[in-house]
């Protein structure tokens, strides 16, 4: 063996060593200067993690403070899952556990083995649990490694139910819900505002939840607690709501409609049917300010059996077809035909066009010739020379088809003028949400030439005509045809009518109390806010409001009856609304205010297949105002009103 | 007390001492001292969650480098020549102890291998790690008997060779097998082996890998192990949901990643205190290192070792004989391919096995072995001149 071949070798191993380390070291740049950065990222989220727990949910409180929605304390069983790392543990305890707690087996399986809650805080997988069975697991505590029970603040009705559908209700996130809300640091099982002020004001009511950063080992060990944030708890509402008001207002509702329901449907005189009345509203609101004072849905339900959770069936009993859909507040989500609730718009288009003056006669023949069509009175009832405020108080139709069908004919000839019904109803807010802070909330409709253009293009078999017809103008002006409302959006208009032309946003809160770490608070006050100013004449509010007084007051006015024995020092005018729906029995209608010359009050009550206005819908009213004025409170019962007389 | 030390002071002007490589004892001395500094930092959390004193793990490895020491000045001082005589007595010795370690009840069992002799006191002896040295010598001895390395001498040295790295996949040990494999190799290179056989032999090395893998002597979680390497994603994502081996590498990469420029500082590494890397004050010493001193710290390291190397391998060229020669070659290879094999699995290139970081590593078998062929490097430098 030569000397050279073994130098060469040697040589080659130096070689081969060289490359070895420089390999090692453009490795080590690679992972530590090149992507160094990426991997600090890593390690961060390897070793912190955030641990979060809600704050106690703020308080809703009634206008005089009335405690509404508070918090109470519930013994909750907690499991750490942490602890249960080991399968056959976890089965023995999950058997023991559903055992003593009486919930099903799957259930709890199903909440601890839930991985996407943070595994570093505690499932809760009974909520509200008896004194005895939490003693009885404290006291075989060898036997529940991992389980602890906590308490967890929870809903409570101090006032019992009271307007459940303005409170709404609170529940667990959804999965949607979370992705809606993604900035806010929601987290599977964190309680959220499903409806009504609770959905509406949840990031004022939820609070800042607690943080906690601990640093974990490699096996998911809690080291360390690096940084605790203490919750913010959730500020009070306070709303504008008054609950004896309310109360009030409910029972009249209920009532009314269970009196109503007894009632034979006399316009349907074949069958001999007692009246459907499966839902209905009735919203009182200060047309000066927007603040709602009482606000009822009917059927109603309880927020009490969200709490901790509500069980499948229960929540599809709630939402059956044949149950009226309790879940929805039909103030502001049901649409209606207005019916003539609607001829204030009417009353103001016909004089702003100038096909009527506040003084103007017609003669009412108890029908109307239209293109060769004939539009009767409700009841063909005839009510000779009349004058707008006449045509209110009695609530002649054909009055108002006669400002229909002349509007109609400057529409055809693409005068913008013949839009003024269409117009003023926008001006007046329908057709869009009023924007009360409630979630959820309907837009109604304007049917004009536009609208049937547009829904004949987009289904032309079922809508075979593009083209704004005489009679679709004509029903326009009595509140029927395609024209639908919203009870809310119905006083919102007669407010603004009331107030001089404010188009109000209604408020369910009037006040916002975030509270410091002392426990004083400071209060935001909601602001009245003004979505439109409409101007109208006053000479026409003065004409069409003493047409309203006569709704009330004049033995010829429609509500007459409805108001009898009513103390004649505080004034009340109105509209009653009998809208034909097709297939179902006429939707009851009234809306009411009062003091005529300054009122306070504007309340609109709506029942769905409940026949005239006067009947069901304006003693509800009345009886809310009665609440509302403190004064002693009337009997239920049908009010009978002769056909014709009464819509 | 006087008489000592005029002892060792003239011990020191003796010939022996005044040729001792300084540079190679001084990178050494480095390297087990920042060692130290890294075990106590890595072993720390756990040593106390074991309910063991913080520095109990320090503590025994500065026992472990003070017997290496002395293991080293007593190799040291033995003419390797004289190995050389014994050397066919020393393979006996070998061939032994790994067949005794084999036997159940003699030998014990950690990880799934079977590779231990336990002594009192807590301390375990691998007999695997200290085969490596004595194989070294004796391969050394071996082939520098035959003046021409033809055919028959090569396959000859195979069998020498082949014998204890088989005995060796027995336990199952891997990656002493692989360290085996390299040394014999490369002496066989550097005896002139013709590059056809070379490359024969690499092929045949390479197969007989594939071969382990295949005929299952290997539990699949040893596999893995070696295999992760290979099938890493993009080199960031540490996710639970990865395999257990993928994970630790993931950890151990990430740590090392974490270190960036500068490092965290010594005792500051986030993944290092909280546990993240498994045997991260043995087998992966390397992330606390690439962790607390960053890439900076690290390259020094690799630097040092660069040295320790370096000086080897100028020994093999200054060596009075070709025994020396392959001596040194063999120690080279074996100090070198530890330094990759450990490194290049914490940072991801090779497949993880359990080969300790050389002098850096807690454990005691590793570091005496280390410094035992610091020692014979260094016994064959002295006699350079002769």
């Amino acid at each position: 063996m030569s000397d050279q071949i073994r130098e060469k070798r040697i040589g080659i191993v130096g070689v081969v060593l060289i490359a070895i380390f420089l390999t090692m070291v453009c490795r080590l740049w690679y992972l530590q200067v090149a992507n160094g950065e990426e991997f600090r990222q890593v390690a961060s989220a390897n070793h912190y993690r955030i641990v979060q727990s809600e704050a106690p949910r703020g308080r809703i409180l009634d206008t005089n403070g009335v405690v509404l929605v508070d918090n109470r304390i519930a013994r909750s069983i907690v499991v750490e899952r942490l602890e249960l790392k080991d399968e056959k543990l976890k089965k023995k305890v999950i058997q023991q556990l559903s055992i003593v707690l009486g919930v099903d087996r799957k259930t709890i399986e199903t909440r601890i083995a839930d991985q996407r809650v943070s595994q570093y805080k505690p499932v809760p997988v009974a909520i509200d649990v008896d004194i005895d069975k939490i003693q009885y697991i404290k006291e075989h505590q060898e036997d529940f490694p991992g389980v602890d029970a906590i308490p967890l603040p929870i809903r409570r009705y101090p006032q019992g139910n009271i307007a459940p559908h303005v409170l709404g209700y609170v529940g667990e996130i959804f999965e949607d819900e979370l992705e809606a809300n993604k900035g806010d640091d929601y987290q599977i099982g964190d309680t959220i505002g499903k409806s009504g002020v609770e959905l509406a004001y949840e990031k004022y009511l939820r609070g800042t939840p607690s943080t906690s950063k601990v640093e974990v080992d490699r096996n998911g060990s809690v080291i360390r607690t690096v940084k605790y944030t203490p919750p913010i708890p959730g500020d009070d509402l306070v709303l504008s709501i008054d609950a004896t008001t309310q109360k009030v207002a409910e029972e009249s509702l209920a009532g009314q409609i269970e009196q109503t329901r007894k009632q034979q449907d006399k316009s349907d005189k074949a069958k001999f049917s007692t009246f459907k009345a499966p839902s209905g509203s009735i919203t009182l609101l200060d047309p000066n300010t927007g603040l709602v004072r009482a606000m009822a849905s009917y059927p109603t339900y309880d927020p009490e059996a969200f709490v901790g959770g509500i069980s499948t069936t229960d929540y599809q009993a709630l939402n059956a077809p044949d149950s009226g859909f309790p879940l929805n507040n039909w103030a502001t989500q049901g649409q209606y035909a207005p019916g003539s609730t609607f001829k204030l718009i009417s009353s103001i288009a016909g004089l702003k066009s100038g096909i009527i003056t506040t003084n103007s006669t017609f003669n009412d023949t108890g029908s109307l010739k239209v293109s060769d069509v004939e539009f009767f009175n409700a009841g063909k009832q005839v009510n000779g020379t009349i004058t707008l405020p006449t045509a209110l108080t009695v609530s002649s139709d054909t009055f108002f088809y006669n400002i229909g069908s002349k509007l109609w004919s400057l529409q055809r000839k693409k005068n913008p003028e013949g839009d003024a019904i269409q117009n003023t109803a926008r001006e007046f807010g329908f057709g869009k949400p009023t924007g009360i802070p409630i979630g959820n909330e309907s837009k109604g409709r304007i049917a004009d030439q536009e609208w049937k253009k547009r829904i004949h293009e987009a289904d032309p078999v079922n809508f075979p005509y593009a083209e704004w017809l005489p009679g679709e103008n004509v029903f326009a002006a009595i509140g029927q045809g395609d024209n639908l409302a919203t009870p809310i959006q119905l006083a919102t208009a007669y407010s603004a009518f009331l107030n001089g032309g404010k188009v109000l946003q209604p408020q369910l809160v009037q006040e916002i109390r975030k509270f410091d770490k002392k426990g004083k608070y400071k209060s935001t006050l909601i602001k009245v806010k003004v979505n439109n100013t409409v101007t109208v004449d006053p000479n026409y509010i003065a004409t069409i409001k003493q047409g309203f007084a006569g709704v009330v007051s004049s033995d010829k006015g429609t509500a007459h009856s409805v108001f009898a024995g009513w103390p004649g020092n505080i004034t009340v005018g109105g509209k009653t609304g009998t809208a034909e729906v097709q297939g179902k029995q006429d939707t009851s209608l009234f809306v009411g205010f009062s003091p005529v010359d300054n009122p306070q009050y504007v309340a609109v009550s709506v029942v769905e297949q409940a026949g005239f206005g006067a009947a069901t819908a304006a003693p509800i009213v009345r009886r809310t105002l009665e609440g509302a004025y403190g004064l002693p409170l009337s009997n239920f019962g049908y009010v009978t009103v002769s056909d014709g007389g009464a819509r | 007390m006087a008489g000592s030390f005029a002892k060792a002071r003239k011990q020191m002007l003796s010939k022996e001492w005044k040729y001792v490589d300084v540079v190679l004892l001084g990178a050494v001395g480095a390297l087990s001292l920042l060692g130290c500094i890294m075990v106590y930092s890595a072993s720390k959390t756990r040593a106390v969650s074991q309910g063991l004193s913080s520095t109990y793990y320090l503590e025994r490895q500065v026992g472990f480098l003070i017997i290496g020491v002395v293991l080293m000045t007593l190799v040291m001082l033995f003419d390797y020549r004289k190995m050389r005589d014994l050397s066919p007595l020393l393979y006996i010795g070998i061939i032994g102890s790994l067949c005794l370690v084999l036997v159940p009840g003699i030998g014990s069992s950690s990880n799934g291998t079977q590779g231990w002799f336990a002594l009192p006191g807590g301390f375990q002896l691998q007999p695997s790690e200290f085969s490596k040295f004595f194989l070294i010598i004796c391969l050394a001895s071996y082939i520098s008997q035959h003046e021409q390395f033809h055919f028959g001498p090569l396959v000859k040295t195979l069998i020498v060779g082949v014998i204890p790295v088989g005995l060796v996949l027995l336990q199952p040990d891997l990656g002493t097998a692989m360290v085996m494999v390299v040394v014999l190799i490369s002496v066989l290179c550097v005896a002139g082996t013709r590059g056809r056989y070379l490359v024969l032999m690499a092929l045949f090395g390479f197969v007989s890998v594939i071969g382990v893998l295949q005929i299952g002597v290997l539990k699949q979680y040893q596999i893995n192990r070696l295999t992760v390497f290979l099938n890493q994603g993009n080199g960031t994502e540490a996710s639970k949901e990865s395999a257990g081996s993928a994970y630790n590498l993931d950890q151990s990469k990430t740590a090392i990643g974490n270190g960036g420029v500068f490092g965290k500082g010594i005792f500051k590494g986030e993944q290092t205190k909280l546990a993240y890397v498994p045997e991260q004050h043995t087998d992966f010493i390397f992330t606390a290192i690439g962790e607390e001193l960053g890439f900076v710290g690290s390259v020094t390291v690799i630097g040092l070792f660069a040295i320790v190397a370096w000086r080897i391998w100028r020994i093999s060229r200054a060596a009075p004989d070709s025994t020396g020669t392959f001596i040194c070659i063999g120690i080279v290879s074996m100090f070198v391919f530890h330094v990759f094999e450990n490194i290049g699995m914490t940072m991801g290139i090779m497949p993880i096995t359990g080969i300790p970081l050389p002098f850096m590593s807690y454990g005691g078998s590793s570091t005496l072995l280390m410094f035992m062929a610091i020692g014979l490097v260094n016994n064959v430098y002295i006699h350079r001149f002769e």
